[in-house]
């Protein structure tokens, strides 16, 4: 006989809130049906009521992860659409805070992943660590969440101590490189809690259009940094970890992976960081009448952004976000047929879902 | 011959792609979205999204596809005279939240799906975020 479990919209498992409804027949799940919207706020329709300086404040809010990303790829999209190019130094910080971020969102998601399996200790670990990584994007920004540094044309604040923040970087790299590194990628724990399950296959994630990390979990090399560069990424120098299983277990893989390639490419982009001005001259903008896309690869995968403005306006007419949550979350369903019960919630959770960025 | 070229002679369009706003645009004509989402197929392109405009006056709504190849982002407008457009959904199966979330914020029928609720809840009604009224 088969019955419905479902999980949510309010669950331990779940950061926030959103449903997913299991039929199950004993402890096998057979199929399940998602269910969004729980953190609709009406952003889109929000941003047509504010002005090109408000829009990027309210566009930081859409997530609380990864709230740099979205005024970075609001802030290139209305560049195309002013013709501004921010200079070299502004594209290595923005380079510098997408990475801080990816780190202190992979930590995030570590920590989660390691309580969900049983894992308590481990939990403890990388919550202290994602701290000294929210430090040093506070050193940079003076803030925690929201760090305001996009801006039309560069970014609001400087770099100015290089090598103290460097010496910060290469502290948490030494941290993680001795306690979540390994125990992500060797534990016993962690492989018999993960292999096997939740998997996503190569033609699956095709089909599904996945991105990210859960793609290139699934042995698809996609990541925009490389295919389609932004900011200063033609000038780095990383390596895009591939798994081509499609389990949790490649999932943990690929991120504790990307983890080393984020403080690589900090390194790089601290030691580099070329001399002059932060951002173009001037506070106001002529916008050109017509629509500006913009990608870029967040820590969860591709967020694109589609502005369009109509002219005279100080307003834009349409902004619309996908984000890589909204890509990915369907596959939810393929991922947990045939799983045990008991695994879904890791299993989701594998996906580092943003509830938020997905209803917006 | 390019990529975006092999694309063109399949789906049989003379006209050129052009680069703008960061996007490849190819102009259908004449060509449905279904003949498009088949090509993109065909071509292993990554399905992206759906960005919908409403128009101004009574010119109705632009739908512009979005698919990725190898890192181009590839875009095909739309032009909608009526609130209506073949759903690609079932060629596509990564285009289902999108057009679902598009139905809600516009009222634009996919025609040839069902549709569940995606973002709005019981009671609330479709259209009533993004669409715009006309006086």
């Amino acid at each position: 006989m088969s019955y419905k479990i479902p999980m949510g919209p309010y669950h331990p498992g779940l950061e926030e809130p959103y449903k997913l409804d299991m039929i199950c027949e004993g402890e096998t799940v057979q199929d399940a049906k998602l269910h969004i919207g729980f953190n609709f706020r009406g952003i889109e329709h929000l941003a047509e009521t504010r002005n090109y300086i408000q829009v990027i404040a309210l566009m930081e809010r859409v997530c609380g992860i990864c709230s740099n990303i979205h005024t970075l790829t609001l802030c290139q999209a209305m560049e195309g659409l002013t013709g501004l190019t921010p200079p070299p130094r502004a594209k290595y910080i923005r380079v510098i805070m997408a990475e801080l971020e990816r780190l202190h969102s992979h930590v995030l998601w570590a920590g989660i992943a390691a309580k969900l399996m049983g894992f308590k200790t481990m939990f403890m670990t990388c919550f202290e660590l994602r701290e000294k990584v929210m430090d040093v994007l506070q050193a940079i920004s003076g803030n925690r969440v929201n760090y305001s540094m996009n801006r039309i044309g560069g970014v609001n604040r400087d770099i100015t101590d290089p090598p103290a923040i460097l010496a910060l970087v290469e502290a948490l790299e030494a941290e993680m490189a001795r306690t979540v590194i390994p125990i992500f990628t060797t534990s016993s724990t962690a492989r018999s809690r993960c292999a096997g399950i939740g998997v996503l296959t190569m033609e699956k994630a095709i089909s599904c259009g996945v991105v990210g990390p859960v793609a290139r979990a699934s042995g698809l090399p996609q990541d925009l940094r490389r295919a389609a560069p932004y900011a200063a990424y033609e000038e780095m120098e990383f390596d895009v970890p591939v798994q081509p299983d499609g389990d949790v277990r490649a999932r943990l893989l690929v991120r504790a992976l990307e983890i080393m390639e984020s403080c690589k490419i900090l390194r790089q982009a601290l030691a580099k960081l070329p001399p002059g001005e932060i951002h173009t001259e001037g506070e106001k903008f002529p916008f050109i009448t017509g629509t500006a896309t913009s990608r870029v690869e967040a820590p969860r995968g591709e967020v694109m952004y589609s502005v369009s403005w109509k002219e005279g306006s100080r307003n834009p007419a349409r902004v619309h976000v996908r984000t890589p949550t909204f890509a990915v979350m369907p596959a939810i369903r393929w991922m947990v047929q045939g799983a045990r019960l008991a695994d879904t919630p890791l299993i989701q959770a594998s996906i580092d879902p943003c509830y938020s960025c997905t209803d917006r | 011959m390019s990529p975006l070229e092999s694309i063109s002679e399949r789906l049989g369009i003379t006209e050129p792609w052009v680069e703008k706003g960061g996007v490849h645009w190819l102009a259908p004509g004449a060509k449905s979205v279904r003949e498009v989402a088949q090509a993109m197929n065909e071509f292993n392109a990554r399905f992206v999204t759906i960005t919908a405009y409403q128009l101004p006056g009574d010119q109705g709504f632009r739908l512009e596809y979005h698919w990725d190849l190898n890192g181009q982002l590839l875009g095909f407008p739309f032009q909608l005279a009526a609130n209506s457009i073949e759903s690609i959904f079932d060629l596509c199966e990564a285009a289902d939240w999108i057009e679902r979330e598009i139905h809600e914020g516009f009222v634009i029928d996919f025609l040839g799906r069902e549709y569940e609720p995606l973002l709005l809840r019981q009671g609330d009604t479709p259209g009533v975020n993004l669409r715009e009224e006309k006086k």
